[in-house]
């Protein structure tokens, strides 16, 4: 099938997902405003990480002015998955030159990765066009929508008062439910919790997100059962 | 450092670090592969993140906000995401006006 047959093909199959992309990407874009981003630096932040889970571990522990080594230290370990994934892309794009692979990994995310390995596995080869047009259209959905949420945001004014705030501890629930599969594989999670929240009431500024994940990893590399 | 110029940095720190990431993997990884153990550290890496994050949430001193809490993460078992938003930012509403 011709590049374009192929990239046309990913992107209609992807529409379901970005349906799912719009509720996400406007509920970000409005807290990113309500934490002090301006509404030009969102879509800046959405298209040039485009990893939505950092993004709403950024807005949470977002301050004026930032503190910028933690963000982007807790960027790095919940990006850390992209290791994993780029390792498992590798034998498959391995024949095709590097011009087109770095700039390719530049709009791998959870769900394009997913969709571009799972075509592979149905048809015996993996479709680069395929890929590109499933990530083509949800980078545009989010950093659209992640900027109509900024821009229409502020109007409701301030969300504090009625419990918008919440949203955010909310949407963390349902992405840690999305990665649940046993009490047994999140019980680093409770050790990070139980060790976040005291820090959080004895130290002052955001020391709580840094002892909480690293006591959980510590936690997941005893854990771990030696094969 | 003034926050015009920190917020756009912090932008830019963010992508340079996530594009490291995406990379990174297909760099070092494509000829080994990891052992169990490090794989189960680094599956468990987003997890242990959000949670720490949300961690002031648990410790809340008022009864309102931790029966927020409460509520949301019944919603987050439960429902899709959007109408566990709606519960959860509703039910913190109505709690801080009443409670």
């Amino acid at each position: 099938m011709s590049t374009g047959a192929e990239f046309r093909r990913g992107l209609r199959e992807s529409l379901p997902v970005l349906i799912g992309f719009l509720p996400i990407a406007l509920v970000l874009g409005a807290q990113a405003t309500a934490k002090g981003f301006q509404s030009w630096q969102v879509p800046l932040m959405t298209g040039g990480n485009f990893a939505g889970g950092s993004e709403f571990v950024a807005v949470g522990l977002w301050a004026v002015p930032p503190d910028l080594l933690l963000i982007a230290a807790m960027t790095l370990l919940v990006n850390s998955r992209h290791l994993l994934m780029g390792a498992a892309l590798a034998p498959l794009v391995r024949h095709l030159p590097a011009r087109k692979i770095f700039p390719s990994l530049f709009v791998m995310c959870d769900e394009s990765w997913a969709m571009g390995l799972a075509d592979a596995r149905k048809r015996g080869i993996f479709s680069l066009p395929y890929y590109l047009g499933t990530s083509a259209g949800m980078w545009t959905t989010w950093v659209l929508f992640t900027f109509i949420g900024a821009f229409f945001g502020p109007m409701i004014g301030d969300l504090s008062v009625f419990g918008f705030d919440m949203a955010f501890t909310a949407v963390f629930l349902v992405l840690l439910r999305g990665a649940w599969t046993s009490f047994k594989a999140a019980r680093p999670w409770f050790v990070s919790l139980a060790v976040a929240a005291p820090t959080y009431l004895v130290l002052p500024g955001a020391w709580y997100v840094a002892t909480g994940a690293i006591s959980g990893l510590i936690a997941a590399f005893f854990l771990a059962e030696e094969k | 450092m003034s926050p015009d110029i920190l917020a756009p940095l912090t932008i830019a720190a963010m992508a340079v670090v996530t594009y490291c990431t995406r990379i990174g993997g297909f760099l070092l990884l494509r000829n080994r592969s990891l052992s169990p153990r490090a794989l189960a550290v680094l599956e468990a890496v987003p997890g242990c993140v959000l949670i720490s994050v949300i961690a002031p949430r648990f410790v809340a001193g008022k009864p309102g906000e931790l029966l927020a809490l409460a509520i949301t993460l019944l919603a987050a078992w439960r429902l899709p995401l959007l109408p566990t938003v709606l519960v959860s930012v509703v039910a913190t509403g109505l709690l801080r006006h009443f409670m």
